[in-house]
């Protein structure tokens, strides 16, 4: 019985080929040019796929991203993200912890922009406890924030320039990040995985001095990003890299759902920190960048932008920072009522969202992320496809992703 | 506008402000901390490496139930002392530092005051050859790790 | 004793072949990698030796004790040929260079130069050229399908830089009537005039098909990094890469010293007939030749810690659409220029004052546009914060 089942199936194996190779044939046919006609020319000018892999280890993936290549010479024909090699199971790692035991985690998913995700963490659990956070605690969240938008996008930066081969604003760019980190060591203790917010508010207060030696810093950073816009804004090699590759439309991206500078440089103008205003930004006077064309240019231009941003922030938080409370009233044991919550802020690579269901207990039922790098990520094929080789590099850079979040 | 954009173009501006740029910070200060003689000193709240007080401690395993990664291991059992009430003898606190992301949760559910364990001890060189018998941090060392080998207090040396 | 008139030949061959090599091994490496440091805004290696000195020898030490991998399949005796294909042209090309003006040893001139065969630049551009089968055959020889494609991009880039290069030397040719390097620099000297004023275009074009012929940023696309398709030498390890390294550095060398030679007077001193500045005829003649030379290993690290890279089709399009159209421009211009006034220089020096002025001109209109440009922008958008 089974003899014919398999020798029924290695018939339709065979046939199917036959039938593959059939329609190639013609295909191929149809395709050449007439002109000659001849065997050489059938094979000279039709398309020849090669599979290439563009590797977990390669020095301009940002983290271990495999990229797998249908390549016709150097024109890219099909790219597809093979992500999974960080998975860390945050996700159920939440499940198993207590909702304070869980901040640590999220600092490491976007290990850049760490501040970030601990704020969207604490919003989604104090959205389900009803806890209101006190507005000095809200201004120095912002603060926090906007420095960690600062601090990543200079990362964004400078690995986008060191990819394209311009080594120097790696090194600029790094050296305020430095700083930056400094400043959050400062306060927290810790330069990169934070762990800087807690339900309901803030772990501590600020350290004396710290304010006004933000001030003086954030006061030099515009000149510093006069200087990076110097080396590259208009220069003609990174003009000729950057605009053009990877034009992405208003629709396409509303329709694959990407956030961030990527939607904003395609011409939609939706920052959730203007659209769905949190913490105190509703108060504050600032501009959303925004630009029409949606090429890799544009989210250059849009990035710098949003750090000029940032630091005007900044210094609007900074002046109105009164003494007060840092903490909201929480319990101390953190159980939630029995109930479902989304909750969203825009961190610097787009929009980054919790779902919390809560079973009542002091465990999160189910602690869902939404990360912005994973959604975007989506679109490298779509951006990819028909580019070069050497764009692909441009692209995964411009995209802004870190593996962290990706695969969490 | 086109004729300017072509002056731009072919008096290579935009190439000579890139050059400027690089060519003035040749000249500036630069921000190299030449480890190992010079080091920044981290600041007071900088959560290293952690130390424990035998005698603070109360016991009372919070900092274990909070941790995020549960390495911390307590065992303790009661004894009579002199005054023939029941106390806690501590017989093993263990913490797994091959795991530690030094998140200080532990250091916050600490009830004693000052804490019984604290990260901010401004240590971060700990690096060690043998994974095992340096990594696994048992009580003789975490009370006073300036006996381990290769936990280094942290001393500051200027910057030169 | 008589010696024998090839005697100093062979001193000079010899001290060319050892010391190039050690000076692009010592001096050029550190330089390179300390000045990019600095202007990185950090210190660049400083541990080896006091500031770093040593660490060319700690480098020639890594990559000469390194074990010698030659791929499974790959062609051995090719695969071993290619670096030295790429090493031997670059320090043959040493031999026309004129590095100063004859010397006094003893009793004898004895000339700084190893060679002066009267076409001299044309043999420069032949052994240059000849430098290009070592890249060839050793992303051939490598078995390595990206490789392979590293390698034949680096050879069409190489290729099609000859062409504006060999056309911008073209119009120096017209203006020095030789193809002679000594005979150059002796021109230059004749007329008082570098040939860099009236040839500031085939100078520019030079220097750019200069560096894309070396594979210097903002041209390295075959043997950067992060570019998916690795380079011809990626399967090379140890002393092979090491020539291939010495080879390409070598080429820097050339490069500079040809454009040295040919546009800012070789050995000559700037200024000679200025009364004040005397006091640099006291400088010798070599030294003055090693101090340009130097000031263009400068430019060259200096471009590669600025710009970013051209990608491959850009990088073709801009020698085959701009640079050669320009550069058979440029030969008409001088040609032009000196026909107006034949015999004398005066076509010559009149073409330097168009050149610098309608540059500066140019450049000074572009300087305020951009200001009049950043002072809108700022109105425009709020910047920063109006306390």
């Amino acid at each position: 019985m089974s003899d014919d089942k398999i020798s029924q199936a290695e018939k339709d194996e065979a046939a199917y080929f036959a039938e593959r190779a059939k329609a190639q044939a013609s295909a191929a046919a149809a395709q050449s040019p007439s002109a000659s006609g001849t065997q050489d020319a059938h094979t000279l000018f039709d398309v020849q796929e090669m599979e290439l892999n563009f590797g977990p280890q390669h020095p301009s993936t940002h983290g271990v991203l495999r990229v797998v290549l249908k390549v016709d010479g150097e024109k890219i024909l099909e790219a597809k993200p093979d992500m999974g090699f960080l998975h860390r199971g945050t996700e159920k790692l939440f499940e198993t912890e207590t909702y304070p035991m869980g901040i640590p985690h999220t600092d490491r998913m976007d290990y850049v922009a760490a501040a970030t995700s601990n704020h969207a963490f604490c919003i989604a659990v104090e959205t389900l406890l009803q806890v209101e956070v006190p507005r000095r605690a809200q201004l120095i969240r912002v603060i926090l924030d906007e420095l960690q938008r600062l601090s990543s996008h200079l990362v964004w930066l400078g690995t986008s320039g060191i990819d394209l081969g311009a080594v120097t604003p790696f090194w600029y760019a790094f050296r305020e990040r430095e700083q930056i980190l400094d400043f959050f060591e400062e306060y927290c203790g810790a330069r990169l995985t934070l762990n800087c917010m807690r339900i309901g508010g803030l772990p501590f207060d600020l350290t004396p001095g710290w304010t006004e030696r933000l001030a003086e810093f954030i006061a030099d950073v515009p000149a510093r990003i006069d200087d990076y816009e110097q080396l590259l804004t208009d220069n003609r090699i990174w003009k000729k890299r950057t605009v053009g590759v990877g034009v992405i439309s208003a629709e396409e991206c509303v329709e694959w759902g990407l956030t961030g500078p990527i939607l904003r440089a395609s011409g939609v103008e939706w920052d959730l920190r203007r659209a769905r205003p949190y913490e105190c930004y509703d108060e504050l006077d600032f501009v959303v960048p925004t630009r029409q064309g949606g090429d890799t240019y544009d989210r250059y231009i849009v990035r710098v932008q949003e750090m000029r941003q940032s630091v005007r922030i900044v210094q609007q938080c900074l002046a109105k920072l009164e003494p007060g409370e840092i903490r909201g009233k929480v319990p101390r044991v953190i159980k939630p009522v029995a109930e479902e919550v989304y909750a969203s802020i825009e961190s610097p690579k787009g929009e980054i969202g919790f779902y919390c269901v809560s079973n009542g207990t002091n465990k999160p039922y189910r602690m869902h992320v939404r990360p912005p790098s994973f959604i975007n990520l989506q679109a490298l094929p779509r951006l990819a496809k028909g580019h070069l080789v050497s764009d692909l590099v441009a692209l995964i850079g411009t995209i802004d992703i870190v593996l962290g979040e990706v695969d969490r | 506008m086109a004729l300017k954009k072509w002056l731009d173009k072919l008096t290579l501006l935009d190439l000579f402000d890139g050059l400027s740029v690089t060519g003035r910070h040749l000249f500036k200060k630069k921000v190299t901390i030449e480890y190992p003689e010079q080091k920044k000193l981290p600041s007071d709240r900088f959560r290293g490496m952690f130390r424990l007080d035998e005698e603070r401690c109360i016991k009372c395993t919070l900092c274990a139930i909070e941790c995020p990664i549960n390495i911390i291991y307590i065992d303790w059992h009661n004894e009579k002392n002199e005054a023939g009430k029941n106390e806690k003898v501590l017989d093993r606190f263990d913490v797994d530092l091959k795991r530690c992301m030094f998140c200080q949760l532990c250091e916050e559910a600490c009830p004693t005051v000052p804490k019984s364990i604290w990260l901010t001890t401004k240590t971060y060189e700990m690096a060690a050859y043998d994974r095992n018998e340096s990594l696994y941090l048992d009580i003789r060392k975490l009370t006073d790790w300036r006996e381990a080998p290769n936990v280094k207090p942290f001393t500051v040396v200027e910057r030169g | 004793m008589t010696l024998s008139p090839l005697f100093w030949t062979y001193v000079k061959v010899v001290l060319l072949v050892a010391t190039v090599p050690a000076i692009v091994g010592f001096v050029i490496v550190l330089a390179e990698r300390r000045i990019m440091g600095f202007m990185q805004a950090r210190l660049g290696p400083n541990r080896v030796g006091p500031q770093g000195v040593l660490q060319g020898l700690a480098d020639l030490v890594k990559l000469v004790t390194k074990e010698d991998i030659t791929p499974a399949k790959a062609e051995k005796a090719v695969h071993f040929l290619a670096p030295v294909l790429a090493v031997i042209p670059a320090l043959t090309a040493l031999a026309v260079i004129p590095f100063g003006p004859p010397v006094r040893i003893g009793k004898n001139m004895i000339p700084l130069w190893v060679a002066d065969i009267n076409i001299g630049l044309l043999f420069l551009l032949a052994i240059t050229s000849i430098g290009v089968y070592g890249i060839i055959l050793g992303g051939w020889s490598s078995n390595n399908k990206y490789s392979l494609l590293g390698g034949l991009r680096s050879a069409a880039q190489l290729v099609s830089y000859e062409v504006p290069m060999g056309l911008a030397l073209v119009s120096v040719l017209l203006m020095s009537r030789s193809l002679s390097l000594v005979e150059i620099v002796r021109r230059q000297e004749a007329t008082h005039l570098w040939f860099f004023f009236p040839g500031m275009i085939a100078f520019f074009i030079y220097f750019v098909a200069g560096v894309a012929e070396t594979n210097r940023n903002p041209f390295d696309l075959p043997e950067a990094e992060s570019e998916l398709v690795s380079g011809f030498n990626t399967e090379y390890s140890g002393v092979k890469f090491a020539f291939f390294f010495l080879g390409e550095y070598t080429a820097m060398i050339i490069i500079s010293c040809v454009a040295v030679t040919v546009f800012f007077g070789g050995w000559l001193q700037p200024f000679p007939h200025v009364k004040a500045l005397q006091f640099l005829g006291l400088v010798p003649g070599a030294v003055w030749f090693l101090l340009k030379v130097g000031g263009f290993i400068f430019a060259y690290i200096w471009f590669r810690s600025t710009f970013p890279r051209y990608r491959f089709d850009q990088l073709m399009a801009l020698g085959w659409k701009w640079l050669i159209p320009i550069s058979l421009a440029n030969i008409l211009v001088v040609a032009f220029a000196i026909l107006l006034f034949p015999g004398r220089t005066t076509g010559l020096v009149w073409l330097s004052w168009a050149f610098s002025g309608v540059f500066v001109v140019m450049y000074l209109l572009a300087k305020l546009r951009q200001k009049l440009a950043k002072r809108d922008r700022l109105a425009a958008v709020p910047q920063t914060v109006e306390s």
